[in-house]
Formats: structure tokens, sequence, C-alpha cells
């Protein structure tokens, strides 16, 4: 499901924390101002604990959806 | 070289209770630690900085993790704890350690302690949960184990069952629970144990029960301790006591050594405070005021004796609690139980699913919903307005 048009595109399917949030943080580095970045997570943590990054860099979630296992975030990089 | 070492939930539970000094470092984030954290018998040194900031300005965060004592690391799964736990040796860090498995072991943990004295030819044991502030009960008499509402942890019932040389033949529900799931399915299933429960909670149950009725009494073995059943309804309608030994009175979620039960957890709450207000004035206080309660869970540790055991005389509890048990009128003590009601976790209702038989989780979803600590209580301080 693609609620955005994203740049960029991550699949931490599988993998658990800090995985996530440190390949999320990985890839956005190097992601322009404005670009959008869609990742999916199946760790339930990643709920949180994404978010919780998130609002500390100051990049804004524009969607967080649930589709069974997965958790499909859209990301926009600051 | 430095290595970072694992630790246990019963190591930390023993560093915990034997005051050992070290910084207590949680790097879940901040929403997920509101929720949950560790707590023990004494105060703990502990810090939440979620691992996520240690990737932001490491060495800002790492300041203020103290090189004074030893750090143990706590994360939900154990991958960040571990994480963190490297940052932290590569800056010289010298005693470092992580949570092996993460919280949810702690949220899982079982420890055991006996209450009656070890002269009496049965045992009573406590099995305090400390990551859900709760309490269920092992009664062990030759070759045999009954246990009073067990927790979802199978291997520790197992094991100290075998390492006792008994075997467990019945579970004991006090009433069908909402805060945690119930072990009983899997210990039937499993060992062939019978469960018991009162009919009105479990009517609807889709497995296998005895039902247990007020009055009547279960010999342990041929000739062991008895367990007289008493229908204390309120907290739920088929709340069950049982009474051991004419010693011992497992109240399950009736009252607590600082509170009573709520009885506003199904939304029904004044038919259930009714019930409740019957239990406590017509068959609670005409009991031996010399039994001890063994109450389902505590608020807080001090609740606790110098042996770390949850437990007081019934008279005590009574005195405690007087707020509550002298209201005189049913009306007044349901305006009480309003006065005090607060918002039951979501969560609840899944698990009473779950615990009646008509909902499969799987491991990780059911480590989910059993993680937090526990919502039964009236109210937590009664104690103070007594």
């Amino acid at each position: 499901m693609n609620k955005f048009d994203f740049n960029k595109e991550l699949d931490c399917t599988g993998l658990n924390c800090p995985l996530p949030v440190l390949k999320t943080k990985k890839i956005m580095d190097n992601m322009a101002k404005g670009e959008i970045l869609r990742m999916i997570s199946t760790d339930p943590g990643s709920k949180n604990d994404v978010t919780s990054w998130v609002g500390r860099t100051g990049n804004e979630i524009l969607s967080i959806e649930e589709l069974g296992k997965k958790i499909i975030f859209f990301i926009r990089k600051a | 070289m430095t290595f970072i070492k694992s630790f246990t939930s019963k190591n930390l539970f023993s560093s915990l209770t034997n005051k050992d000094d070290f910084l207590l470092l949680d790097v879940r984030n901040k929403k997920d630690f509101s929720r949950f954290q560790i707590e023990g018998p004494f105060e703990v040194d502990m810090v939440n900085i979620p691992y996520f900031d240690f990737l932001e300005g490491e060495d800002g965060n790492i300041s203020k993790v103290s090189r004074q004592k030893p750090v143990k690391i706590v994360c939900a799964k154990e991958g960040s704890a571990l994480y963190v736990g490297e940052i932290l040796v590569a800056h010289g860090f010298e005693d470092v350690a992580y949570l092996a498995g993460g919280i949810k072991t702690w949220g899982n943990l079982l420890t055991p302690k006996r209450i009656n004295p070890k002269s009496d030819d049965y045992a009573l044991f406590q099995f305090i949960r400390p990551g859900k502030a709760s309490c269920n009960y092992g009664l062990l008499y030759k070759g045999e184990m009954i246990i009073f509402d067990p927790s979802r942890n199978y291997e520790f019932y197992k094991s100290f069952a075998e390492s006792h040389r008994t075997k467990i033949v019945r579970t004991f529900e006090t009433h069908l629970q909402a805060d945690y799931i119930s072990g009983s399915k899997q210990i039937a299933n499993v060992n062939g144990a019978e469960i018991m429960a009162h009919v009105s909670d479990f009517k609807d149950a889709s497995f296998q029960y005895s039902e247990v009725k007020d009055g009547e009494s279960y010999p342990v073995g041929d000739d062991g301790p008895e367990i007289k059943v008493l229908h204390s309804p309120g907290h739920t309608p088929g709340s069950t006591s049982y009474i051991i030994d004419d010693k011992y009175f497992i109240t399950g979620d009736t009252m607590f050594i600082f509170s009573v039960g709520r009885p506003d957890l199904s939304g029904k709450t004044e038919e259930w405070s009714l019930m409740l207000f019957d239990t406590l004035t017509n068959k609670v206080q005409n009991l031996d005021k010399n039994l001890d309660v063994l109450p389902g869970h505590y608020m807080d540790w001090n609740e606790a004796n110098d042996k770390l055991l949850f437990v007081e005389k019934l008279g005590e509890v009574i005195q405690h609690n007087a707020g509550v048990y002298k209201i005189t009128t049913p009306e007044k003590f349901t305006q009480y139980i309003k006065d005090n009601m607060r918002k039951s976790p979501e969560v609840y209702r899944e698990i009473r699913k779950v615990n009646s038989g008509w909902l499969d989780v799987d491991m990780d979803e059911a480590d989910i919903m059993d993680l937090g600590k526990n919502e039964c209580a009236a109210e937590a301080y009664n104690a103070e307005k007594g």
C-alpha cells in the first residue's frame, strides 16, 4: 500500500531492535531534505521506537500503518 | 579486553534483594519505560536513556551513565542492550552487562518463597511475580503439587515440581483473570492436571474444568491439609477464595493487604459492588482474624514483611483497610467504589478471552499482552485514608 510517493525504501522484515532504527538512521542521513522514506518493520517494538526516535531528530512521520505483522512507516526528512 | 556479560532476570532479582550497588540502565523508549519498569524491594538506582539516543550525540548521553559502579542494561528483547553495552565498553566502561532475553523475561519471572514452617508435613510456597506485582501459590504434599492461579511460565512450575519430586495434579483458579494469562490450560494439557474453578466465571470456557462450590473441602493426598472453598464474589461473580489447613487464606483478587479487588473491571459496577460489599461484610469479617491473608497482588513492595513475603493476618488487613470495611450500607459502598474508579486497561478484555480458551495467541503476542503491572486494586493508597 502506497499512501505517499516515496524516494527510498527500506525493508527491515525479520530484524529486531536496534537494527530497524539503526538502518533507518543510516539511510536517512544520506537523503535530501523533503525526501520520503517508506520503511517496513515486523518488530512490534519498532512502532514506539521509530516514533520516539523520529520525534527527536526533527524528521516527520507522515503515517504508520499496520498490515498483519508488518508495520509500514512513511517518514519525511527534515 | 573487556567483555560484556549477560545476566538473567533471576540474577537481577537476587541483586535487587541483596541490595547490590549497581546502575540499572533501561534503554527502551520513554513510552514503554513509563508503562512498565523494573521494581524491587529496595530503591533501585535507575536511569532511562533510549538506545537511539546513543546514535545522536553519543558522548553527551554517555556522560549521563555513572562510571562509579557496575552497569546493568535492560531493553525490550536484548539486542539494543547489547548494542549500548558495546558502546559503553568502547568508551572504557569496565563492568557492563545486559539482560539476556530482554524485559519480557523479567515480566514472566517467578520467585518462590516458603510461607509455612519447615516443621509442617506440607509445604506452602508464594510464587512472587515481581514484573506483574502478583502472587500465586504452590502447595506440596507427598508427591503432589497443587497450584493456585498459575501464570503461563510453565517451565518454572515444571522444574519446581520436578526438583521437589512432585507431580502437578490440580490447579485452582480464584477467578477468571483479566490482567494476566493463566497457565492452567497448558498445565492441564501437558500434565493432565485437573482445573478447579467456579462456574460463575468459567461457564463459557472452551476447556474442561471441575466446578468448585462454596463450603466444599478438598483433601490433599490421603491425609494432607484441607483446602476449603469460600465463594467470595465481587471482583468477579465467580471469585473464590481458598483456606488451607484453617490457617492460610488465598484471597485471589477479593482482597489485598492494602486494598480490595476492583468490582468495576467489566462495566457491571453496581451489581458487582453489591456482591463485594456482601462478601466483605458478611463473609470475610466473620472469619478467624488469625488467618494469614495471601493476596493475588500487591501494590508496592512496602507491603512485604521482613522476609519479603506478602502475608498479613486477616485482623490486620481489616485494620489497614478500615475505610472500606467500616462502610455500613451497600449504597455508600457502591459510591465509594465509583469515587475511586479509573479506566481499566483495554487489553484486559482480550486476556479474558484467552483465559476462557476462546482466543489463541502466539508466544510473542502473549508476551506483549502479559507485560506490565496489574490494575486490580480498587485504589492503591487506601491505608492512608482509612
